[in-house]
């Protein structure tokens, strides 16, 4: 059996940009997320981490830049893959738009959390 | 009904591709579930240190040190499986055949297990390591 593929005319509107926005960023987060769970869940372990392992960490300022691109990159990925997923079954326009919004806000809320938790953190006083 | 509709509409498109695509979905709905909760637990070290203590002491537990086996199984799968499907949509679309889908979908599979395994076989040993501790 021959299978031939065939360029169709894509509109080049937001959702052609959320479309690629998951392979562009899938590649960066397979690098990010992929060191990130071999570190810490396999090579470190939950049972050596705590406060103190945090603040060893975020000593310095490279692995805060590296968690806040992975919490950006990831989160934005897995925020946008969930409406995909969702709009498969979710056909109405105005509910489309009422998951839409309540997505975006779930994203910015959490990202904010999380980066301000980054950035803003100081290590306890030993 | 919409929701009965999209069930059809797969079950009507069987084969290794289509389990390939569920289960994408479903270890990325998982991951980012389980990242929605990370990223607030690991926030509480700026928050509420005390509350980012209990959360490391429940995650040590065993229940959910199975659960992490199977969030780095999730990670591992997803991982490879988009690589894939970004290799396929960006570089070569050619290779979207049922043929090569198929072939493709079963080596992502033999990969993510030889990875998974040994994670899994330590990640493992550290939840009985702990045990009772």
């Amino acid at each position: 059996m021959t299978t031939q593929t065939r360029k169709v005319e894509v509109p080049q509107g937001w959702e052609a940009f959320a479309w690629k926005w998951m392979r562009y960023s899938g590649v960066l987060i397979f690098i990010l997320a992929w060191i990130h769970v071999l570190i810490q869940d396999i090579l470190v372990g939950v049972y050596k981490i705590d406060i103190n392992y945090v603040a060893g960490r975020w000593h310095g300022g490279f692995w805060r830049v590296y968690d806040f691109l992975l919490l950006f990159f990831a989160f934005s990925h897995g925020m946008n893959g969930t409406r995909q997923v969702l709009a498969d079954y979710i056909h109405g326009a105005g509910a489309r738009r009422a998951l839409n919004w309540i997505l975006l806000i779930i994203w910015a809320v959490v990202v904010v959390i999380g980066t301000v938790a980054i950035f803003g953190f100081t290590p306890p006083a030993a | 009904m919409s929701f009965k509709t999209a069930m059809e509409g797969y079950a009507k498109y069987e084969g290794l591709g289509n389990w390939a695509f569920i289960l994408h979905r479903l270890a990325g709905l998982g991951v980012i579930l389980f990242l929605i909760i990370h990223v607030l637990d690991t926030a509480a070290v700026y928050f509420k240190p005390s509350l980012y203590a209990e959360a490391v002491s429940l995650y040590r537990s065993p229940v959910f040190g199975i659960g992490e086996i199977i969030l780095v199984l999730c990670v591992i799968y997803h991982g490879l499986n988009g690589l894939r499907i970004i290799y396929f949509d960006m570089i070569n679309p050619n290779l979207w055949t049922i043929e090569i889908n198929r072939k493709s979908v079963i080596w992502t599979w033999i990969i993510t297990l030889v990875l998974w395994l040994p994670a899994a076989v330590v990640m493992g040993s550290h939840i009985i390591e702990h045990l009772g501790s």
